[in-house]
């Protein structure tokens, strides 16, 4: 087993995952994106298990001279609708074919966050990574199949942007040094004013709070950890398929954010969510007709 | 003076969550769901030896505009500043779920009248996203929430409703996107990286958090309108912004739509060409964007009333 930190390392997870030299940046069927557009993200088409894939991915190496917050994996307004367009660009492109002939989203998860800045704030960043999260959902319901691997760091808001959508997540063990979290310990102490030596206590055992891939697993916030770089792309198509056959079922909220919302209380991580969304129901049918 | 009559005049920055929630809907239609006395408490803040409310938060329900059945989420402030947890945002994801349900049920039983009918989920926002006390469950809340608000299109509308005290940010900030219509008041706050983690993250020099008219001048409902990530500007009431929220609904659906800034790859093109503008301008600041889009008098905007700057207000 090989145990290397793939943290920044996002291009080299590509061809890790996909068919040997079968990946083509910017290239998404007759579309070619700007090779000059949002260089922090990357995307492009693979083969992966003898078919076509799209993959998205973050390029911790790259800096966008326009946009100097974007850095080390960071999302910004250009990178975050190179990725909604993209998507939109395969559903379009799919859209006469069959659940299981369209083509999977790969989306390679390794960003510290969305570009945090005064531009950013004047023209809308929010809007920017809430068109891909809308592009993917999207996508997800049209039936593409969307699975995020993470490989390195998967940071708060920048996760729900390029990861969370997806209908089933992925994410390398512990022992790769990935990191699943919204803010670390210190500023949550500092921010929420609560004692920094409890907070690191229950940092190791509470799993609403703690940091760390094992957490969002036990929270059905990822379906699986994936134990050996070797294997990731053999997971990612294991998964393609468990997400196909879960779309075909026809079965509502099989796979993505409601499935994993599921999964979270079976694997008791999060157990009031269920029982409050019941009572409501409950609580409105007795009204209901008041309404109509 | 009736309650409602009390309500409308209230201020919206000011008032309560559940003000506001009884205030968008006509008079005595507003039943709570998963209210207070339902106990349905965050488990997680006594772990941390933190308070709890009962209501988590958010305030649940539906009311009635005219005909149509309007599925309310209002959130407070004074409570972890409106901040998103597991029972608060299973409460959000619970709200769409009787909403579409009323949606399938009107088109069971009421085919012809789907029109005046519609039911639309209502978002009062005051919150900064999050809630980092149980922060990973929030988290994927937030993923629940923006998965509803797709499921919706098509459908029926969801309108963002935003001039609390907190403003709206965080993932929450790109929830408020998601939505089919943002309105707002000149006090309102609409962004994603909020000022205090801009100015740690940047330095004070790119964003000095203490600076209100900054604040207000980057995120506040004036700008928004200006740059049409909000479609709505109104005065500081519950009246207003139930006006507002009425005339919406008396649109078609088709109509209604219309003012989305993302959700289609025509619409991501547009902001493309945006973002592209935002490089040519190099603001320093939001004003260098007003003037941009033909303001002579940038400086004055902040000074103006609401009804002056919405008659002299150039958008893009």
């Amino acid at each position: 087993m090989t145990v290397e930190s793939m943290i920044g390392r996002g291009r080299d997870a590509i061809d890790m995952i996909v068919e040997d030299g079968s990946f083509h940046e910017n290239k998404i069927g007759d579309w070619e994106a700007p090779a000059d557009l949002g260089p922090g993200a990357v995307v492009g088409e693979a083969r992966l298990g003898g078919r076509d894939v799209v993959v998205i991915a973050n390029d911790a190496q790259a800096f966008n001279e326009r946009f100097p917050v974007v850095y080390f994996g960071v999302i910004g307004m250009e990178e975050a609708y190179k990725m909604a367009k993209t998507v939109y660009r395969v559903i379009d492109q799919d859209a006469d074919k069959e659940i299981g002939e369209k083509r999977p989203l790969v989306l390679i998860v390794d960003t510290p966050g969305n570009g945090p800045g005064k531009i950013e704030e004047i023209f809308g960043m929010n809007k920017a990574t809430g068109a891909y999260q809308l592009a993917l959902a999207e996508a997800r319901k049209a039936g593409h199949a969307v699975i995020a691997l993470v490989i390195g760091r998967a940071i708060s808001g920048a996760f729900l942007c390029h990861g969370l959508q997806a209908d089933h997540i992925l994410s390398l063990s512990p022992e790769f040094g990935t990191m699943i979290h919204v803010m670390p310990i210190t500023s949550i102490s500092r921010i929420t004013k609560m004692d920094i030596e409890r907070l690191e206590k229950l940092s190791k055992e509470n799993p609403v709070f703690a940091a760390g891939p094992e957490f969002f697993y036990r929270l059905g916030g990822v379906d699986e950890l994936v134990e050996n770089v070797e294997d990731m792309g053999s997971a990612v198509e294991r998964h393609i398929g468990e997400v196909e056959a879960a779309k075909l079922s026809g079965e509502p909220d099989a796979s993505g954010p409601m499935y994993h919302g599921k999964l979270g209380e079976e694997r008791g991580g999060r157990t009031v969510r269920l029982p409050v969304i019941a009572r409501m129901r409950e609580e409105f049918a007795a009204v209901a007709g008041e309404y109509l | 003076m009736t309650d409602q009559d009390k309500l409308s005049g209230k201020s919206f920055y000011e008032a309560t969550a559940r003000e506001r929630a009884r205030g968008l809907v006509d008079e005595g239609t507003f039943t709570e769901l998963c209210g207070p006395a339902d106990r349905m408490s965050s488990p997680h803040l006594p772990v941390l030896g933190e308070a709890i409310e009962f209501d988590d938060g958010v305030v649940t329900g539906v009311g009635l505009v005219g005909k149509h059945p309007v599925f309310v989420i209002s959130q407070e402030g004074r409570f972890i500043g409106g901040a998103v947890g597991e029972v608060h945002g299973a409460k959000m994801v619970g709200t769409f779920g009787l909403a579409r349900q009323m949606y399938e049920r009107i088109l069971e039983e009421h085919p012809d009248e789907l029109a005046e009918r519609l039911p639309a989920v209502v978002i009062s926002f005051e919150t900064g996203g999050v809630r980092l006390h149980e922060a990973n469950a929030g988290l994927l809340a937030h993923a629940e929430v923006m998965d509803q608000i797709q499921e919706t299109k098509g459908k029926f509308p969801v309108i963002a409703m935003i001039g609390s005290k907190v403003g709206c940010f965080g993932g929450m900030g790109f929830v408020a996107a998601a939505t089919d219509v943002v309105v707002m008041s000149e006090l309102g706050r609409l962004g994603l990286t909020g000022p205090e983690v801009i100015e740690q993250e940047m330095g004070k020099a790119e964003f000095d958090s203490a600076d209100r008219a900054l604040v207000y001048r980057t995120t506040g409902g004036k700008h928004k309108y200006i740059m049409r990530d909000c479609n709505y500007l109104v005065e500081d009431s519950i009246a207003s912004f139930k006006e507002a929220l009425a005339d919406v609904l008396s649109k078609p659906y088709d109509e209604i739509v219309k003012n989305r800034r993302i959700g289609s790859e025509e619409l991501v093109d547009e902001q493309l060409d945006l973002v592209e503008l935002s490089c040519e301008i190099q603001p320093k600041d939001a004003r260098d964007v007003w003037a941009y889009f033909g303001n002579e008098d940038p400086a004055g905007i902040p000074e103006q009333t609401t009804e002056e700057f919405l008659r002299a207000a150039k958008r893009r």
